[in-house]
């Protein structure tokens, strides 16, 4: 490669470098909620006391880090912005629940350097109309993402999470 | 801590007072919305905090304390390991083995700036009279500018074929990983360089770079190809570099891609004076599908490589030590294809039988009038049909049984567990 090329190349790259947006946060979780709801209605906060921690517990496969979790609500249709970690960082993610089924899943900050494919429309679309099923688990495989393994099960504990949850804020 | 505390003490005072829980949760509401405000006061008196991701979400609400810790300069820890035992047919001998156990650290210097870490500990002992081995994998350095555009720096793996970035045994099929990819793709395969890398239209992860290479003066062991020239980071030659450039196409269930590596090998003769000046280009491509439908999974891999000047490296070798020296490798091909159905699945249970065929072709340079002909063990197929039982989608136990045609002392039963967080 002759020092010309050198050249160019790192013109190119440090220039790709200085233009591109920070990758991690595609949807600040307070603009993923007031999409959902039109304008955010007021949070609402369920506490995790006593067989609600054991069972969020045994979803998650750790305790979880908090006593309360902040969700919105309206009607059948809760929102709850959770986080997880895939392989060793955490993974915020936003989950849309209405009638006891997700709606719908975005990622919303992905700070992992691979897996990235979690985002996907294609991976997420298997959440849709996914419901809890025996022993709080999905009524349904979620195909998995070569070398984003870690990423997807986190995906998949979330989304059980949020289901559990949903329920247990109804009462 | 504190705060957890108190909210604790309160629920059960209010659950212990009969209140109507409308009350208790407006009262609830008011004290998280004080705990909101004190937050924020803490978050104004104190000095300036590290760099967080604005989406640390700590307004948001789940389990915030791991998040804030992560985003601004934490390092967390993973790892995996696997041990087995091989029962040889045809020998009757036996080994178990506790065949690697590998810890990670990353580290998140600031936003973009992310330290990733492994440390290899093979075969248990690692002492100057034992087989063991403890080696750093990987060691790099990665800036994130975005998804699609990242750069990297230090000790990485190279993307060639599917097993060598994704090795935890959890991921695999099989005790002993495929011999494809152990004998012509020598992983675990890692270089000291610097690429690019990222994910393009959602589904396509591009990495390229360059890097240090193979060194064919330190080739010693006839049956797996280029595997024994690696330096791994130790004291590499690094005269000639090399280049190396991957696509993926990931979905869920699906991944199709390929790679491609090449670079001279000789090193200017640092490690055999006789190939000062002899380029012993290697090149090597593979092309690699994995398909899961209806608990089917399917995996297929092509490799192939090229070793120039292969009959100078076998009179270089014979040259430094004719009792050593055997016929360099001058081509390397290697196919496998695998099928596994997952025949039962409940809870965190998942047992998937499998079977697998993989066929190893590496012809060698050699020269008859020394007496350097080649392996027979070169032209190898093997057949394995096993099981994988996941007791959790982290932790395996496998069985497996291999059937060698060229080297039948290789026929054996294994048994094995493996494990990865």
């Amino acid at each position: 490669m002759t020092p010309a090329a050198l050249r160019s190349l790192a013109a190119v790259t440090l220039s790709l470098a200085a233009s591109a947006a920070s990758g991690e946060v595609y949807q600040e979780p307070g603009s993923f909620v007031a999409e959902v709801f039109g304008s955010a209605p007021a949070p609402k906060v369920l506490w995790l006391t006593g067989d609600l921690q054991a069972r969020a517990a045994a979803i998650l496969g750790h305790p979880p880090a908090q006593l309360r979790q902040r969700y919105w609500s309206e009607g059948q249709k809760s929102v709850w912005i959770l986080e997880e970690t895939g392989k060793e960082e955490l993974i915020t993610a936003g989950f849309v629940v209405v009638g006891g089924h997700i709606d719908h899943v975005r990622v919303l900050v992905y700070r992992e350097s691979r897996g990235q494919e979690v985002r996907q429309s294609s991976f997420l679309k298997q959440f849709r109309d996914a419901k809890l099923a025996e022993d709080n688990r999905l009524d349904r495989d979620i195909d998995g993402i070569v070398g984003a393994t870690l990423s997807v099960r986190a995906m998949e504990r979330m989304a059980r999470l949020a289901l559990f949850f949903d329920r247990a804020s109804r009462g | 801590m504190k705060k957890s505390t108190l909210a604790l003490a309160l629920a059960a005072a209010f659950g212990a007072t009969p209140v109507l829980a409308q009350t208790v949760d407006e009262k609830l509401q008011i004290l998280q919305q004080e705990i909101d405000q004190l937050k924020a006061q803490q978050g104004a008196k104190a000095p300036a905090p590290a760099p967080q991701s604005s989406a640390s979400s700590a307004d948001y609400g789940s389990m915030l304390d791991r998040s804030a810790r992560l985003a601004s300069g934490g390092t967390s820890f993973s790892g995996y390991g696997e041990a087995g035992y091989a029962k040889f047919r045809q020998s009757g001998d036996a080994t178990a083995d506790l065949a690697r156990f590998v810890f990670g650290f990353s580290h998140r210097f600031d936003e973009r700036l992310t330290l990733h870490s492994e440390v290899e500990f093979e075969h248990a002992v690692v002492s100057s009279e034992d087989q063991g081995e403890a080696e750093i994998e990987q060691a790099w350095v990665n800036y994130r500018s975005s998804d699609a555009v990242n750069f990297k720096g230090g000790l990485f793996l190279i993307p060639m074929g599917i097993l060598n970035e994704t090795h935890e045994p959890p991921t695999y099929y099989g005790v002993q990983r495929n011999q494809v990819e152990t004998r012509v793709i020598p992983t675990t395969w890692r270089e000291l360089g610097a690429g690019m890398h990222g994910v393009i239209a959602e589904s396509f992860r591009y990495d390229f770079g360059i890097t240090t290479g193979f060194d064919s003066g330190k080739l010693d062991d006839p049956t797996t190809g280029i595997r024994s020239a690696h330096q791994e980071g130790q004291l590499a030659n690094a005269h000639d570099l090399s280049v190396y450039g991957a696509l993926n196409y990931r979905r869920p269930g699906l991944l199709v891609g390929g790679g491609v590596f090449s670079g001279n090998t000789g090193q200017n003769g640092a490690s055999n004076p006789a190939l000062q000046g002899v380029p012993a280009r290697f090149t090597m491509w593979d092309v690699h599908a994995q398909y899961r439908v209806a608990g089917l999974d399917l995996q297929a891999l092509y490799t192939s490589g090229t070793l120039g000047d292969a009959d100078k490296v076998t009179a270089a070798m014979f040259a430094a030590d004719p009792a050593t020296a055997f016929a360099a490798p001058k081509s390397m091909k290697g196919w496998y294809a695998q099928a596994a159905y997952h025949v039962y699945k409940r809870g965190n249970f998942d047992v998937a039988p499998f079977v697998r065929y993989e066929r190893i072709d590496i012809r060698q340079a050699e020269d008859p009038a020394n007496g350097l002909f080649a392996d027979p063990r070169n032209d190898e197929r093997i057949r394995v049909a096993g099981v994988n039982f996941w007791v959790h989608p982290q932790v395996v136990l496998k069985a497996d049984i291999q059937w060698y045609t060229a080297d039948k002392s290789q026929n054996r039963f294994d048994i094995g567990a493996g494990f990865m967080f």
